[in-house]
């Protein structure tokens, strides 16, 4: 995928959503929408200029020579290559649909089994299948983590434990 | 008034007292490291503690956590990207490069000293304006901290990721997030799609758990080498340096310290606004704002000096109003019920020596916190630089369960991938996730102070509360002079040329 698509997919993607606020406010009282309105319209008014910025060939809109900050990026003094190309280049073995996947399968795991069993199931995996450690020590490493999350978190600040799908259909 | 300092001094001194605040301190900075769960949280989990203790000692217990979970806060952000809560997010924007510079000690270093000498600044400022600060919290109302959420959003433009633009798409994605669920005021139901879960709108700690820890992660996960490659980047730093940093930023603590306490002071504002304002604050008065969010020191000392002070300043409303300046202080009030403390114009005549105990625990509690802090910082300084096989496991399990553990709700592990993969999108379009908190930290409070100024003085509100209208005057100037400055530029560099 170009930059260039990529970054009309978001435009239109931010429109989609800010013009489904703007939809959804038509059900509300004047003085519920009283804010998401106006900020839906500024949204999109945002947007379109965005994208007509870039439609021009402009590289971004202009700055405002004020701070430069971002909370993930590293700090090279805002020199070196656009970040997409670093990203792109620094792909693990899994790339983005492997990021993607590991999150949505935890979150399955968590539904489905539990909260302790997944985390335990989801860490022991991680650290097998990545090849961190041996199966022995990935295991080892696993049952302390759970373990001391379960102490932290349960016996520790009281949480009650989600048994997950399967617990609730085992009874 | 030297009376009740000495004997609230002296009630804090016990055994019992001292042992209590190190066991808060220990437990809240503990608490304060792991995701979701800050200040709130670490207070109503000892709520059921403070029961048939001695109250000084009570109140040690309490706000010794509630203060070390400030910097636990700042821990996180510092050496992640991650904040434990919205109170730490200013930390990550210099916080952060320096870790990833080799410079984690000194930014941890300078981060604990920048706090204590905060709480210090901001206690001994709360001792002396007990008499004077009653007439100026009267003074404000909602028209008022409507202008003062609208200064925040205007200094968001501070924050923008290099496009102004992005960042203000960002602002109001983050706006329009905190409109989900019941709206208070008329209760409707706003983007709810008849989800009894979304009535309770969208929890704030789970959504930065996402949009910060959970996408950090992803990115980790794809990148497949950790924070820092010690083989690239060696630990150069000391604590000493970060120490003296703090020392030799002295003017920049008092400023920040005294924006801290005023925020505290304003009922309802928060932390979490405190600790932006003064890295906008930090950043527009440097000399040289273009280091700022590439690793400058200012900007870690800034917001934790702020946040630091800003706790001396939120106990102000809560003793004297029974007004709590935040979430953790109305925790505290439900503590006061419990002691038999009636907060109200009492607490500063009769029971001062309890004001004041409570001002000499967060002097002590912020040196308990620093010590521990600059004593663990070594350990600390190494976590950056641990196998990404390890940390993408562990992080992503603790940052769910973390997630759960915020209301006890499951559907909240499916926000936090939501805001996660959100936050991943953000980031590779280059939308400031720093700007979409932002926006939603801030929306409730405009949102809320507008319906109540329109209810109270009608369409014209402004026209009825003069302090409300220089203030917009000063909103107005605050947003255009980063335009003025950046045209003085661009006209200094023609005039160069030519």
């Amino acid at each position: 995928m170009t930059r260039r698509l990529r970054k009309n997919l978001m435009s239109v993607a931010l429109l989609a959503v800010f013009g489904g606020v703007l939809w959804l406010c038509q059900d509300f009282g004047p003085r519920a929408r009283m804010i998401p309105q106006p900020l839906a319209v500024f949204g999109i008014v945002l947007t379109l200029i965005q994208m007509a910025w870039h439609s021009m060939g402009g590289e971004e809109p202009p700055t405002m020579e004020m701070i430069s900050v971002d909370a993930g990026a590293i700090p090279e003094g805002g020199e070196g290559r656009p970040r997409e190309e670093r990203t792109e280049e620094q792909l693990g073995r899994w790339g983005e649909a492997g990021a993607f996947a590991i999150v949505a399968l935890l979150v399955a795991m968590v539904f489905t089994a539990g909260i302790f069993p997944a985390v335990f199931l989801f860490t022991a995996g991680y650290l097998i299948l990545s090849r961190h450690c041996t199966p022995l020590r990935g295991l080892a490493w696993s049952v302390a983590m759970t373990l001391a999350i379960y102490l932290l978190f349960v016996l520790g600040l009281e949480m009650q434990v989600y048994h997950g799908l399967l617990g609730q259909w085992l009874g | 008034m030297i009376d009740a300092i000495s004997a609230g001094l002296l009630a804090l001194l016990t055994p019992q007292a001292m042992l209590f605040m190190v066991i808060g301190v220990v437990y809240g900075l503990v608490i304060g490291i792991l995701p979701g769960l800050g200040g709130v949280v670490a207070m109503a989990l000892l709520l059921p503690f403070t029961y048939g203790f001695d109250p000084v000692a009570t109140l040690a217990l309490l706000l010794g956590a509630h203060i070390a979970t400030i910097w636990g806060d700042s821990v996180t952000s510092i050496l992640f990207s991650v904040p434990g809560s919205a109170k730490g997010l200013a930390l990550c924007f210099d916080g952060y490069p320096m870790t990833k510079q080799g410079k984690a000690k000194r930014a941890l270093s300078a981060s604990a000293t920048g706090a204590l000498m905060g709480g210090i600044i901001g206690a001994i400022f709360l001792a002396l304006c007990i008499p004077l600060i009653r007439p100026v919290i009267l003074a404000l109302g909602p028209s008022e901290y409507l202008m003062m959420a609208l200064w925040g959003l205007t200094v968001i433009a501070t924050f923008s990721d290099g496009s102004l633009m992005k960042g203000l798409i960002a602002s109001v994605l983050g706006v329009l997030t905190a409109f989900i669920g019941m709206d208070v005021v008329t209760a409707t139901p706003r983007f709810t799609f008849g989800s009894e879960f979304l009535m309770d709108g969208i929890s704030f700690p789970v959504a930065m758990i996402g949009l910060f820890a959970v996408s950090e992660m992803m990115k980790m996960s794809i990148r497949g080498t950790p924070i820092i490659d010690r083989s690239l980047v060696k630990e150069d730093s000391t604590v000493w340096q970060g120490i003296c940093d703090a020392f030799r930023h002295w003017w920049l603590v008092i400023r920040s310290s005294l924006l801290g306490l005023w925020i505290g002071v304003l009922p309802g504002v928060g932390a979490s606004v405190a600790g932006l304002a003064a890295y906008a604050q930090a950043a527009q008065t440097s000399k040289t704002p273009e280091r700022f969010g590439k690793g400058a020191v200012e900007g870690v000392i800034a917001p934790d000096a702020t946040m630091g002070a800003n706790e001396g300043g939120g106990l102000m409303p809560t003793l004297a109003f029974g007004i709590p300046g935040g979430e953790s202080m109305a925790i505290l009030l439900v503590a006061f019920i419990g002691l038999g403390i009636v907060p109200g114009p009492e607490m500063l005549t009769k029971n001062l020596d309890i004001v004041f105990s409570m001002v000499w625990i967060i002097v002590f509690a912020n040196i308990v916190v620093t010590v521990i802090g600059l004593g663990i910082t070594p350990w600390l300084a190494r976590l950056p630089s641990l196998q990404a096989n390890l940390m993408v496991p562990i992080v992503l399990s603790v940052c769910f369960v973390g997630a759960y553990a915020t209301r006890g709700r499951i559907e909240d592990v499916l926000v936090a991938a939501v805001f996660g993969v959100i936050g991943y999108v953000m980031d590779k379009n280059r939308y400031s996730r720093a700007n979409f908190v932002i926006g939603m930290v801030l929306a409730v409070m405009i949102e809320r102070n507008l319906h109540i100024s329109l209810n109270l003085y009608g369409n014209d509100f402004l026209l009825d509360r003069p302090i409300a209208l220089a203030m917009l005057a000063f909103v107005v100037f605050t947003a255009a002079m980063p335009f003025w400055r950046a045209r003085r530029k661009r006209l200094t560099a023609a005039g160069g040329r030519a």
